[in-house]
């Protein structure tokens, strides 16, 4: 990727950032849709402690939230995004301009690090007013594991929106497993109250390691009754997520250049004339 | 003139279907030329080709010097491209898109007076997801034509524009190509447009090229009628004939001096392309 594209795909990133914060129904759904229903969680179940420790549910959650909000917006947002921009044409459009995939690309990662970023600061700011939680005791920590677990989920997710067949199908596509997938993960209830087999499979995935980074970064040690293996495992969160991310680096250009290739005129047109029909 | 697109034995299959079937092509740079078909004739697909937007089964093919299998950046800069089917960006501004797309070129025509030219400064800081039909085709014009191209495909370019919005489209299309010499390839099928605006023009049926001219050449290749009229007796009499001057020569002869009322209209590029298409299927 050249200097140029890479430049301009930032400043479109940026763009299409404010777009979204410009858009009513789009900040309604940030504010009430992610921070909303947290400040509820954090009213109705917040005070009570997480069970055979002393740290509030509050806290807990907060590490939870922030772990799916970097989440969601990688493997959901973007690659649903990521469909209706090849529905709409802009890929075909940005196809046919010199160094215009590459710039889409950048542009669509800087608007999920601009998204993520605002819904994290806003959840933490949610969650030091309203449920009382001590500021992260780690910033670092909570800063890089944001930052990687970010990166680890951008190229998955734009490998995840090359497969998706259409917006339509594609939300409950991603959305069903995502939601399956949040249950044994460990990021909303202690993983060690799951049988054994179903905290292998949360260790397969990124969202585990995901929260556990968090929550090293913001629930004091005393908690570490509650994890496998009684640690926080700083290097394997690390270790984990650069492996998702080299797996992602590898799978994404491949997908990318083989949908970008395949956009056309022509079928852009079938696809709308299917979408009208449907 | 130079040579813009130059098209040998063109093939395409898709599965056991033929669909170009040895399509040869020289369009020439600074001319408008339009492609005109019925549907499933192939005209897509050979545009596409052009476009480098699909890989062909067989034949040579050059656009502006460079097989579009294997264009780049720097060839993809020197194109333009303008579909129907886009509806992206809605959420951006007319003029904050213009500027964005103009930053991927390295000298692109001013985003204000580009604007202007298309007839869409009132609108400049309105959301594109808010334009008319006629106004969003304007704007794709617009940003098909952003990067100066050499060379500008227009698909259906005027769907959707009222008359006068139609007539502006048209005088900037000439302009561009009479002081820009910007070639441009034109699909539509409003043969009066096609008529109105392209030098030469070829129609494809079967996956071949069945004439390529200008207006008069083709009328003259499928030798449609022209129609010749004169008054005799007090009424109009009208004569159909592939030969209007041999017609009009034994009409004097017979009226031994000037035909009263005589008036010859050569056939449309409309009653060729009919007279084409009624023959082949």
């Amino acid at each position: 990727m050249n200097m140029r594209a890479l430049r301009i795909g930032m400043r479109r990133g940026w763009a299409e950032h404010t777009h979204l914060l410009r858009n009513r129904r789009e900040l309604a759904g940030t504010l009430i849709g992610t921070v909303g229903f947290f400040a509820l969680m954090l009213i109705w179940m917040g005070d009570r402690p997480v069970k055979g420790t002393d740290v509030s549910n509050a806290t807990f959650m907060t590490a939870g939230f922030l772990a799916f909000t970097v989440f969601s917006n990688g493997l959901m947002t973007l690659p649903l995004s990521l469909v209706t921009d090849r529905e709409e044409g802009a890929l075909l459009r940005l196809r046919a301009i010199p160094g215009g995939i590459p710039a889409y690309l950048t542009g669509r990662a800087v608007t999920v690090l601009c998204q993520i970023a605002l819904q994290s600061a806003l959840l933490v700011a949610t969650a030091v007013l309203v449920g009382g939680v001590a500021p992260p005791r780690d910033w670092l920590t909570l800063a890089w594991v944001l930052v990687l677990g970010t990166v680890a989920v951008v190229p998955l997710g734009a490998a995840i929106g090359c497969l998706l067949p259409s917006s339509k199908s594609g939300a409950g596509m991603v959305a069903l497993p995502m939601m399956l997938l949040l249950i044994p993960s460990g990021v909303m209830f202690p993983v060690t109250a799951m049988p054994e087999a179903v905290q292998w499979v949360a260790q397969s995935f990124p969202l585990y390691w995901q929260g556990l980074g968090l929550r090293a970064a913001l629930l004091p040690d005393s908690m570490l009754v509650a994890e496998i293996a009684g640690s926080w495992r700083l290097p394997y969160v690390a270790a984990v997520l650069g492996a998702w991310t080299v797996a992602g680096m590898l799978l994404a250009p491949g997908l990318i250049r083989r949908m970008t290739r395949r956009e056309s005129g022509s079928r852009l047109a079938e696809r709308q004339l299917a979408a009208q029909t449907a | 003139m130079s040579t813009a697109v130059s098209v040998r034995g063109l093939r395409m299959r898709y599965g056991a279907a033929d669909v170009l079937r040895g399509v040869d092509l020289e369009i020439r740079r600074g001319e408008i030329f339009t492609l005109l078909g019925p549907n499933g004739a192939g005209k897509t697909t050979t545009i596409e080709i052009l476009e480098g937007f699909r890989k062909r089964s067989a034949g040579e093919v050059s656009v502006l010097g460079t097989d579009p299998e294997k264009g780049g950046d720097d060839w993809r800069a020197r194109l333009g491209i303008v579909l129907q089917n886009w509806r992206d960006h809605t959420r951006w501004g007319v003029r904050e898109l213009v500027v964005h797309l103009s930053r991927f070129y390295d000298a692109p025509r001013d985003p204000d007076e580009l604007v202007a030219a298309v007839g869409l400064t009132e609108q400049a800081g309105q959301q594109v997801g808010r334009l008319s039909g006629g106004q969003r085709r304007r704007l794709d014009v617009a940003l098909g034509i952003i990067g100066r191209p050499e060379l500008l495909f227009l698909d259906e370019p005027t769907t959707g524009f009222d008359p006068q919005a139609r007539h502006e489209f048209h005088l900037l299309l000439t302009r561009l190509a009479a002081d820009d010499g910007m070639t441009v390839v034109l699909t539509t099928h409003d043969l009066a447009e096609a008529e109105k605006l392209a030098h030469r023009t070829a129609i494809l049926v079967g996956g071949r090229i069945a004439v390529c001219g200008t207006p008069g050449e083709l009328a003259r290749e499928v030798q449609a009628q022209s129609s010749v009229r004169w008054i005799e007796d007090g009424r109009e009499r009208v004569l159909s004939t592939p030969d209007p001057s041999r017609a009009a020569w034994e009409l004097h002869n017979r009226f031994d001096g000037p035909v009263p009322g005589l008036e010859i209209r050569r056939p449309s590029l409309e009653e060729s392309y009919l007279e084409l298409i009624g023959r082949a299927a």
